[in-house]
């Protein structure tokens, strides 16, 4: 089954420095019928003006995932790591016993665009840690790139959970294919352009499609298109 | 001021002035009056609950990694044992 979640219906933050767009129940938006998709809860699509940010603050238990789509991303935590991550890098925090951080836009003119999803971890107490890491944007080309995994790699980032999440820019009439083990789940989010999954469903720029019980998809590129597909485990969370 | 939180989203359960925090042995027990609707959507989410005194220039992080927490309905009063703390700045 593949239930689309169309972008207009996502439930919007706005403010004179933040716009988020939750997919997923996030502060002041609860909805008992939209929590989380398999160990998936939250995926919020944020937009912060020059200089602006999220100041100090605390997370535990979850596993914590940015990916900047425009602009530059400044981090600091209390774990001693800083940087500033950009289109082309992949940011993970394993928040485990405990972590502090801030998040700023690190520039003090152009806008900042990330997706921040975070995933229950596949164990509780773990120490918290860092890590952030480039993908090759060549190899997106017509291709899933894994860029978040269990398994990791110089180019890959490791999450606390049986998941892999992959990135593609599909060129128009363009297809990929893909293939999970039975009784698993599918999040695939279309980050612009349009795609097709199945000859069937239609995902606009921001677009969302939930697939349960259909482990092989066709997605079509009906215009050049960017979107990131998640293998998620399934059973409950 | 206390605040209760879900630890994922964030989202406010309990916002209170009327609160106690004693030290005891190596925990820190959290005890506030609340309703029985409060009660009941605090302790759906035992697991996964951050606390926070917030202070003029100072918040103070608890939460309990083993979900300690129980509702003395007939005082109707909740009790917290929290198991960790950290103080941080709020500027």
């Amino acid at each position: 089954m593949i239930e689309l979640y169309p972008a207009g219906k996502r439930y919007t933050v706005k403010n004179d420095w933040l716009e988020s767009n939750l997919g997923f129940s996030f502060s002041e938006y609860y909805d008992s019928s939209n929590i989380q998709f398999g160990p998936l809860r939250v995926f919020n699509d944020d937009t912060v003006q020059p200089g602006k940010g999220f100041g100090i603050h605390p997370h535990r238990e979850a596993e914590i995932v940015s990916i900047v789509l425009k602009g530059q991303l400044k981090h600091e935590d209390n774990l001693g790591n800083s940087g500033i991550i950009g289109h082309g890098n992949i940011q993970r925090i394993s928040a485990g016993t405990g972590v502090l951080h801030s998040e700023f836009n690190a520039s003090n003119q152009e806008e900042v665009q990330f997706l921040q999803l975070w995933f229950l971890p596949n164990e509780k107490k773990l120490i918290p840690s860092y890590e952030d890491i480039s993908y090759d944007i060549e190899q997106l080309h017509n291709h899933l790139l894994p860029v978040i995994s269990r398994i990791s790699s110089d180019r890959v980032a490791k999450i606390h959970q049986d998941l892999t999440l992959y990135l593609s820019k599909l060129e128009e009439k363009k297809t990929v294919n893909f293939r999970q083990e039975e009784g698993r789940k599918i999040y695939v989010f279309n980050i612009e352009g349009e795609i097709t999954i199945n000859n069937d469903s239609i995902l606009k720029s921001r677009d969302a499609a939930r697939i349960t019980d259909t482990h092989e998809i066709t997605i079509q590129g009906n215009q050049d298109s960017f979107f990131l597909l998640i293998d998620l485990p399934g059973g409950e969370f | 001021m206390l605040m209760i939180r879900h630890s994922i989203g964030s989202r406010l359960l309990c916002q209170t002035n009327r609160y106690t925090i004693e030290k005891k042995d190596r925990h820190w027990q959290i005890s506030l009056p609340v309703d029985v609707e409060t009660a009941s959507r605090i302790l759906d989410f035992q697991d996964e609950l951050n606390i926070f005194e917030v202070k003029e220039n100072e918040k103070i992080w608890y939460y309990s990694s083993d979900a300690q927490i129980n509702f003395q309905s007939k005082e109707k009063q909740l009790v917290i044992l929290a198991d960790h703390k950290t103080v941080y700045p709020t500027q």
